[in-house]
């Protein structure tokens, strides 16, 4: 169908779908295709246009600051505003399409991490990750920790794979920051499936519980320009991002107070954010950077990431994480910085250890670290004072990192250091503390709002059930990132697409048993 | 033993001590001389002496055997956390000693 404008539609106007799809970002889109052709009636309902406009945009206002073990907070407002895209195709117009899968690690009851385990594995998520592969047209990934030689350049066994493997990455040109024709084609196919309409400048501003809330009744949708509609559907999918889609179920109070789906107090906890580690300090000849001083290894594997190709990062294995009570992590090489002043004492201690270890090898590389942020009930998202053009209450987001996550970025150093050096391949240097993190962290957040309504089997510990359904709420869906129970540091895009093809798949099913 | 001569001996370990040290590119001896002198600053309570220390190190002198052992024993460091992290770099403890032992020898 074509795309309809919402500010068209006389006032007061019901959507009636048998599917109705709550964004059309990423998730929302690549849910509605999964239904492209079938004998269900789907709507798509998009706050923004094809185009970006700002005030659309700026409904995404909102408070944020950033908070470290030691209470230390730091203003962090623009970054709610800034971090994400509200128009047809979502961030996915920004994305840089790097494509990750989550390791086996990540989905694990690991009982030093809490309120890690997803109530799905690695393994039962292949399937779905092999088709997310094929949409965003890149390679499969393995399943396992795997060491890849990808295109001819070998990876480089640290320890046996013991306690680090090199875990893959591929870049998806199927993004708006990296070919925006191209995304611009799959972002409009959906608008020509006969069944399908998708409906732009359409902002829902409440998920309408029925008087018994086991159920959605309706969605209030209302246009900028006043122009209020109502949209009823037999299922509902929410898929607005993972701080919109709280943002949405906290502010859709008028029939439960705390909002929906929130009896256990849970939407909006435990976001979850991924911040890169480093220092970069040429002229004081500080750097994050690792000397490879054996092994014959180009590294090329390791730092053709740069150049925008397949690539391997460095990873803990789940034995690893489990031998430190430590979370996830990634080390990323990069290109040698450059020179700084002559450093005799760098100069001194790598062509000792060249002389230790054989010699041989890459040489100087630069290098960050990413930590996982774990779960945590305090780093959240609730509703600030302000309201939107809308008469939404903005959003507020408190990003806080705790002691378990810095203590694990601490001994992943540690244990990465020490199995450069065990292994004779090389040192690694990290000249940075505790005290340096939380700006670290704060100077280099990435785009990946995560946990927010996460996955749980047990109504008491998550706010989706094992397929994405609000518990209590018999009728709604959350789609996107905001449903992992746990980040572990992969680029959250192709996970949340693995996901969303896994609902969808439970809800053809669903509905063919209702009809 | 001066520094020169145990930069030039370090720097032959990776071809064994028969190898003509000279031929080999040197370890810059301002930079050993400057994180040998961290790890002396960073252990005050040990008795940390030229003497002892080649004698900890090297007990039979300069041999080809002396470059596996110290590899064998770098290794051991490392995996039993016996470090020394200088401006941030994470070296084993026997690397330190290495280093201190050519601060300790005149130059």
């Amino acid at each position: 169908m074509p795309f309809i404008d919402a500010r068209d539609l006389p006032g007061d106007s019901e959507i009636v779908a048998d599917l109705i799809v709550i964004g059309g970002g990423l998730a929302g889109l690549a849910l509605a295709r999964q239904w492209a052709g079938s004998r269900r009636s789907v709507a798509v309902l998009e706050s923004g246009g094809k185009a970006f406009d700002p005030a659309t945009q700026d409904l995404y206002r909102g408070e944020g600051s950033m908070r470290g073990p030691g209470g230390e907070a730091r203003p962090f407002g623009d970054y709610v505003h800034q971090s994400r895209r509200r128009m047809l195709g979502g961030s996915g117009m920004v994305w840089g399409g790097k494509c990750v899968a989550l390791d086996p690690a990540d989905f694990a009851q690991r009982g030093w991490v809490p309120g890690s385990g997803w109530p799905v594995s690695r393994a039962q998520m292949q399937p779905y990750y092999d088709r997310a592969s094929d949409l965003l047209e890149i390679p499969r990934f393995p399943a396992g920790e795997t060491d890849l030689e990808i295109e001819g350049r070998p990876a480089l066994v640290i320890d046996g794979r013991r306690r680090f493997f090199s875990a893959a990455r591929h870049y998806s040109k199927l993004s708006g920051g990296v070919d925006r024709a191209r995304y611009d084609r799959w972002r409009f196919a959906p608008a020509e499936a006969a069944n399908i309409t998708v409906y732009l400048n359409a902002n829902v501003t409440e998920l309408k519980l029925r008087a018994d809330r086991q159920g959605l009744e309706r969605l209030d949708v209302a246009t900028l320009e006043g122009r209020r509609h109502t949209a009823r559907g037999q299922t509902y999918v929410l898929a607005t991002g993972g701080i919109e889609n709280a943002r949405l179920l906290l502010a859709s109070n008028s029939v439960a107070k705390a909002g929906v789906g929130n009896d256990a107090d849970l939407v909006g906890r435990h976001f979850q954010g991924h911040s890169v580690f480093l220092v970069n300090d040429l002229a004081r000849g500080r750097a994050t950077s690792a000397y490879f001083s054996a092994g014959g290894n180009p590294l090329r594997l390791y730092t053709d990431g740069v150049r925008g190709l397949s690539h391997c990062v460095f990873a803990p294995t789940l034995a690893g994480q489990r031998g430190r009570r430590a979370g996830n992590a990634t080390i990323t090489l990069v290109p040698p910085p450059s020179k700084g002043p002559p450093d005799p004492e760098r100069q001194a201690l790598e062509q000792l250890a060249d002389r230790l270890d054989g010699g041989g090898g890459a040489g100087e590389v630069g290098c960050f670290f990413m930590t996982e942020h774990m779960p945590n009930p305090e780093s959240r998202v609730t509703l600030g004072g302000a309201s939107d053009a809308l008469g939404l209450p903005r959003v507020k987001l408190e990003w806080v990192w705790s002691e378990a996550d810095f203590r694990s970025l601490e001994s992943t150093v540690a244990a990465f250091g020490r199995a450069l050096g065990e292994a004779g391949l090389g040192r690694l240097s990290f000249p940075a503390d505790r005290s340096a993190f939380l700006a670290m962290a704060a100077g280099s957040s990435s785009r990946h709002h995560m946990g927010t309504t996460r996955m749980h089997r047990d109504p008491a510990k998550g706010v989706v059930d094992e397929h994405g359904r609000v518990h209590g709420v018999s009728n709604l869906y959350v789609a996107g990132s905001s449903v992992f129970p746990t980040s572990g540091i992969g680029n959250p895009t192709l996970t949340l697409l693995a996901m969303t093809m896994r609902l969808s798949d439970h809800l053809k099913t669903r509905m063919k048993e209702a009809a | 033993m001066d520094r020169r001569t145990v930069l030039m001996a370090l720097a032959s370990l990776a071809a064994g001590a028969a190898a003509p040290a000279a031929a080999l590119p040197q370890i810059d001896p301002e930079g050993a001389r400057r994180i040998g002198q961290a790890y002396l600053d960073a252990h005050p309570g040990r008795r940390l002496e030229a003497g002892r220390l080649q004698a900890d190190l090297l007990a039979d002198g300069w041999t080809p055997e002396a470059a596996a052992r110290l590899r064998t024993r770098v290794a051991a460091d490392f995996r039993a956390g016996r470090l020394f992290v200088h401006r941030g770099w994470w070296l084993s403890d026997t690397e330190g000693r290495l280093f201190a032992l050519a601060a300790l020898t005149p130059g």
